[in-house]
């Protein structure tokens, strides 16, 4: 399917995500709208509780009931199956499945939860594959001994079957890469994908996420905390502060000379921009 | 702290347990600590710090080294040698802060239990004493004198933080351990606990010895750092200068990793091969 170029691959408008509590429903999301321009990578920031999980979750209707989408369109260019809006594709349609991992595919904060601890990782990998691919068993090990030396992982075919327990954090975090870039998406969400990860280790994933992503040719949403990580891995940059985007920009234009407030705080929590009361 | 050597055994399987070796995971560490000072210990995951956390306060018994440490009342004791039974009046100087506040709370105890417990250990205080004892603290590191009798389910990541803090203050110890003690903790909550911290410092004459993984907490709040590397420290140096002209190949690489909020301040997705030549070169 061809789009023309400066259509963005993804078109949020006026997303509002609820959850239901005693004093009536609560928007965890409220009226959120962003786009991601094809191949780049927006970083959506904020604190813990701002609403940028969520945001992610609903991208694949992942909002676990009784949290519900309640209004917005969230608009996916795909090469492949053409415009889709995710807002209302239905829970049991075979697209929502191809979308899930196929078209879009979304790596977790913490390693040790998104893998299965009982299945070697080498099955795993083949599994993502068997699930969106039309492959033998056989190819599909090919495929996943390929993707594991792409992400850096050495001695692939001893890894191949190995648990995850029998790998370090980094190397877990490379493992989930591998699985969530190995069906080529065309848009990877990366969930705070190096924030339980020393920095050394940090500074080899956010480098490995940038050559696929230019390898691969997808498109990133990356969600974080972390205004240094935004500064050096986005292109653009939605600061969410209670569940609604308050500023908007290029990440150089909104970190150089940040408009509301909450961005401004966010660049003054970080230590090395501040002083501690003396 | 000199020489402070910790090695765990490594056992092979089967019914024999042969001993197939040792890892050092701190291997011979000296440093100083002067009253009143800050001292960041920073190293990533493995690197020995929290192992040199605990070989410090005893909770691990140290394979070797000494450490001196010198009680309020002039005495100085070899903390890694004292017996068993007589570490328990020392213990009351030095206190420790954990990293997790979600696991390091016991869930079944209120407020006023966990912050009271260690006067009550140390038969310190008890009764309508206890009780004042436990408002004041709670007062004193922002939490409310009402939130005694809440569980800590009811509190906050931050809170926790601060409950664990007024758990350690309460001991009114001249050494205080943070492990970790922000890293689970949001940029701007984390900000808040580091100047309760440094308040405290000033109010109690307190001694920090800040265990962490991450390089900009310790820049504003310690003296000096030391950073450690597989159970050695590669380098230790007032922390202007660890920041401003690191002398040792590692630290230039941690420093190198760290990502700018500055998007003109390029950060080195390199580390990876630079850490490889290091180990090379040996």
């Amino acid at each position: 399917m061809n789009f023309p170029p400066e259509a963005p691959i993804l078109d949020v408008k006026n997303l509002r995500v609820s959850f239901p509590s005693a004093e009536g429903p609560v928007g965890a999301v409220q009226n959120v709208s962003f786009s991601i321009a094809r191949g780049r990578t927006l970083a959506l920031v904020g604190e813990s509780g701002s609403g940028k999980t969520v945001t992610a979750h609903a991208l694949l209707k992942l909002v676990r009931p009784p949290g519900r989408i309640e209004a917005g369109r969230m608009v996916f260019r795909s090469r492949r199956v053409g415009e889709i809006d995710l807002a209302h594709l239905d829970e049991k349609s075979g697209l929502l499945f191809k979308v899930r991992g196929g078209l879009i595919s979304l790596i977790f904060q913490e390693p040790m939860t998104a893998l299965s601890p009982v299945h070697t990782i080498g099955s795993q990998i083949d599994e993502a594959i068997l699930v969106h691919q039309e492959v033998s068993p056989a190819a599909a090990r090919r495929q996943t001994l390929d993707m594991l030396n792409r992400v850096g992982i050495g001695d692939a075919v001893r890894r191949y079957a190995q648990y995850p327990h029998e790998l370090s954090g980094g190397m877990r975090q490379r493992v989930v890469i591998a699985m969530a870039l190995v069906c080529r998406p065309e848009l990877l969400i990366a969930d705070e994908p190096t924030t339980a990860l020393d920095v050394t280790i940090q500074a080899q994933i956010l480098g490995l996420i940038k050559s696929l992503q230019s390898d691969i040719g997808c498109s990133v949403l990356l969600i974080t905390h972390d205004l240094g990580v935004v500064a050096q891995v986005a292109d653009e940059v939605a600061v969410m502060h209670r569940g609604e985007i308050v500023e908007r920009g290029g990440v150089r234009a909104v970190l150089k000379n940040p408009q509301h407030r909450q961005t401004r705080a966010l660049l003054e929590a970080l230590p090395s921009r501040r002083a501690v009361v003396a | 702290m000199r020489g402070l050597t910790k090695h765990f055994p490594v056992y092979g399987e089967g019914f024999r347990r042969k001993l197939l070796g040792v890892i050092k995971a701190v291997d011979d560490i000296s440093f100083d600590l002067a009253p009143g000072e800050s001292l960041g210990l920073v190293g990533e995951s493995g690197s020995g710090k929290t192992t040199t956390a605990r070989c410090l306060l005893r909770a691990l018994n140290p394979t070797a080294g000494e450490v001196h440490f010198r009680l309020p009342d002039g005495r100085v004791v070899d903390l890694a040698k004292v017996a068993e039974r007589e570490l328990k009046p020392i213990r009351q100087h030095a206190q420790m802060v954990f990293q997790d506040p979600f696991s390091s709370l016991n869930p079944r105890m209120t407020v006023r239990e966990i912050v009271g417990e260690p006067l009550v250990i140390h038969g310190l205080a008890s009764g309508a004493e206890l009780d004042d004892r436990v408002s004041e603290v709670l007062r004193r590191v922002g939490l409310k004198p009402e939130h005694r009798s809440r569980y800590p389910h009811a509190f906050s990541g931050g809170q926790r933080q601060r409950i664990g803090i007024a758990r350690a203050l309460i001991m009114r110890p001249s050494l205080i351990v943070c492990d970790e003690a922000t890293s689970a903790l949001d940029m701007s909550v984390q900000a808040q606990v580091l100047d309760l911290l440094k308040e405290l410092q000033r109010e109690f004459q307190l001694t920090y010895l800040l265990v962490a993984h991450n390089l900009d907490v310790v820049r504003n709040f310690c003296d000096r750092v030391a950073v450690m590397r597989q159970g050695r420290i590669v380098e230790v140096a007032p922390t202007q200068q660890i920041f401003a002209a690191p002398q040792h190949a590692y630290t230039k690489i941690l420093l190198s990793a760290v990502p700018s909020p500055d998007p003109d301040v390029r950060m080195n997705f390199n580390v990876g091969d630079e850490l490889a030549k290091l180990d090379a070169a040996g």
